[in-house]
């Protein structure tokens, strides 16, 4: 055991903790600990802002499934990192914030750059820490680690005093955590599993409602086992795209407010939902009374807090769902050598309004770029193998839809806060834990005028992340609701981005390869341009129809009933056999 | 509406009330009563804790309390009478 100061002693638990990368910014209260981090061999990325790094570190969680890691000062460095931190809560993604703090003897007295950060934090945060004393250092980091990575993955901010890192302490990181108000279940009880065993195979109409915990929990594969040994269909949350693949003819496509009609309606008319973690989102459900009416539940998830919260349940299984779904499908198997139901007309439904009912778009009459058209030839051209990171409106439902996901891990959003600016940073981290990847970045213009700063960052750093900008001049998704629902009065909603920026002058600007394509005829010729140049990186500034709707679409509010597959027109039900 | 008391067992370290007052308030609950004494371990105190509260709001209460890190333990001191099941959920709203 060696003594040295508390910063001294922050980094080298970090290196224990296994980081090999971290994103912040120095000042004042956390710079002792910026001295130890210019010698250590953890990469720290010099970001732009903030916000930059906290969503840096959530893309790199989401991507490696490692915990990603943000780093700044106190006070205003604390409190840009409210927006990522909370987002992280909402998606649960692993992520730590390291931040400096006051000397602890200046705590409480408004000292320059103080802001209680753990206390801004708490309403959200997994857990948090303020550290005062240097030797309690190494253990509140283990801990961190600990209860962001495990159970129901989230953020974890651990506040440091600058005095605490100024000050000699010992180091000694713990071998182990053990907290006694703090024990996730990985496997459920063994009735659970049999109970939903059963039930799964009374069933006649099932389906696999899948969220982004089957992510979280590396358990896409044995999802594909358990839903070819059942034969039922599958919907993918916003959240779960790419947990099962999208090429299956089992998957009905996501569901939830701009979900297809199969999957949606998979939902409505079920017999029993298999959920497998998702939380019954809003998004999802619409009007939670009469949502899957007929439906009995099986809710199975690690966060216990999150079974009945919003639906009632028949038969929760609490548990990690790597363990869950692996402990089904034995338990399944013998259920169903006994009571094998007849799955054939619920498939036979499902698959029939999935054909009559694929995702599209009308193709703008005056020859202007359709928007899901060049998100869907983005998809074709750069593969199943690329990752892609959205921001948040329009663009990312369309990105959901248009795009074939395959694999988990390659779809990256902000599903549960809605952060507008997710898309650069996100992609920046992701192609820092996936260096050898295509990372694209799928923004709005609206979105990419949040945070495109962390262009410089990557530009810098040899990140080559690309960036499509589907510019529409628009807060598009906001104007799509205005147009809906506010008899079109667009108040606030016009950006003017074909004007100002620039956004290919903007780029080069930043270090990055500008590019623009407006003519549906220049699109895969762009694209290929954009996916050729792989030591820097490129913005491709998409200028693209206004006018265009996301659809198929659940008003808020409403009930998934009435979805609409395009405005004031709704499936033709009766030429349905439901 | 019957009342419902909580014991709840936290550890004994600095933030803590603050941590289960911001639950009840982030989710919307009321707190009736509230007294936080210590017990015959140093490192733990135990909070009471009263709500007005019952079927599906009370689990999700002691749900949520209980993912606090540094709440140990939640028993509920169930009155006289025999506790009513109640399948209620959330109520409908737009967002």
């Amino acid at each position: 055991m060696s003594q040295m100061n508390g910063a001294s002693s922050l980094v080298a638990s970090l290196e224990a903790a296994g980081v090999d990368v971290m994103f912040g910014i120095p000042g004042g209260a956390i710079l002792p600990a910026y001295d130890p981090i210019f010698s250590s061999s953890i990469r720290h990325i010099l970001v732009r802002h903030e916000q930059g790094a906290g969503h840096a570190a959530t893309g790199y969680a989401q991507v490696t499934g490692r915990v990603g890691v943000c780093i700044a000062t106190s006070g205003p460095g604390a409190t840009n990192l409210v927006t990522p931190l909370a987002d992280a809560a909402m998606d649960s993604v692993p992520v730590v914030a390291i931040t400096g703090q006051v000397p602890s003897v200046a705590i409480g007295t408004d000292a320059f750059q103080e802001a209680d950060i753990r206390g801004i934090t708490m309403p959200f945060a997994k857990h948090n820490y303020l550290v005062t004393d240097p030797a309690d250092i190494p253990r509140a980091i283990a801990e961190a680690f600990h209860i962001a990575s495990t159970g129901r993955p989230g953020p974890v901010l651990v506040d440091i005093a600058k005095d605490a890192l100024q000050k000699l302490t010992e180091f000694n990181y713990p071998n182990s955590v053990s907290l006694k108000g703090y024990q996730p279940k990985l496997s459920a009880d063994a009735q659970s599993i049999l109970d939903a065993a059963a039930l799964i195979a009374a069933s006649s109409k099932p389906v696999f409602y899948v969220g982004g915990g089957v992510i979280k929990a590396n358990a896409s594969r044995e999802l594909l086992e358990l839903a070819q040994l059942l034969g039922a269909p599958v919907v993918t949350t916003l959240m779960a795209r790419g947990a099962f693949p999208d090429s299956h003819p089992l998957h009905l496509g996501m569901p939830g407010m701009h979900g297809t009609v199969a999957a949606v309606t998979a939902l409505q008319k079920a017999d029993l939902l298999i959920t497998l973690g998702a939380r019954f989102d809003d998004r999802v459900t619409g009007k939670l009374s009469s949502f899957a009416v007929n439906a009995k539940v099986i809710h199975a998830d690690v966060d216990p807090a999150e079974i009945g919260k919003n639906r009632f349940v028949d038969v929760p299984v609490l548990g990690d769902l790597k363990f869950t779904i692996a402990a089904l499908i034995p338990a399944l198997k013998v259920a169903l050598a006994k009571n094998r139901p007849d799955l054939t007309p619920w498939l036979r439904q499902m698959n029939s309004l999935k054909a009559a009912y694929p995702l599209g778009y009308d193709t703008p009459k005056d020859g202007s770029l359709s928007p899901q058209y060049v998100i869907e030839r983005l998809g074709k051209i750069s593969g199943p193998d690329t990752i892609f990171a959205s921001g948040v409106g329009q663009h990312q439902m369309w990105a959901s839809q248009f795009i074939s996901y395959e694999n988990p891990r390659t779809w990256l959003n902000s599903g549960g806060l809605g952060t507008m600016g997710y898309a650069v940073p996100a992609a920046m981290g992701a192609k820092v834990g996936a260096p050898d990847t295509t990372v694209w970045a799928i923004d709005g213009d609206g979105c990419f005028q949040m945070t495109n700063q962390e262009l410089t960052t990557c530009a810098l750093n040899n990140i080559p992340i690309k960036v499509a900008i589907i510019n529409n001049e628009s807060l598009g998704m906001v104007r799509q609701w205005q147009t809906l629902f506010y008899e079109g009065r667009y108040s606030n909603t016009s950006l003017e981005s074909k004007r100002i920026p620039n956004f290919p002058m903007l780029a080069e600007a930043m270090g990055c390869v500008g590019l623009s394509c407006d003519r549906p005829e220049d699109v895969d010729a762009t694209i290929e341009k954009a996916m050729s140049i792989n030591n820097q990186p490129v913005v491709v500034d998409f200028r693209v129809n206004r006018d265009a709707m996301v659809w198929p679409m659940v008003a808020a509010g409403t009930s998934n009933d009435e979805i609409m597959i395009a405005r004031e027109t709704a499936p033709d039900w009766d030429s349905q056999e439901l | 509406m019957a009342q419902h008391s909580l014991e709840v067992i936290v550890e004994n370290s600095p933030g803590v009330l603050a941590r289960v007052a911001g639950l009840f308030s982030r989710r919307a609950y009321n707190i009736e009563r509230l007294s936080v004494g210590p017990t015959s371990n140093p490192e733990t105190s135990k909070m009471e804790i009263v709500v007005n509260l019952e079927g599906h709001a009370l689990e999700q209460v002691i749900a949520q309390l209980d993912k606090l890190i540094n709440v140990i333990s939640i028993k509920e001191i169930v009155p006289n009478a025999a506790k009513a099941i109640v399948h209620d959920t959330q109520p409908d709203y737009q967002n």
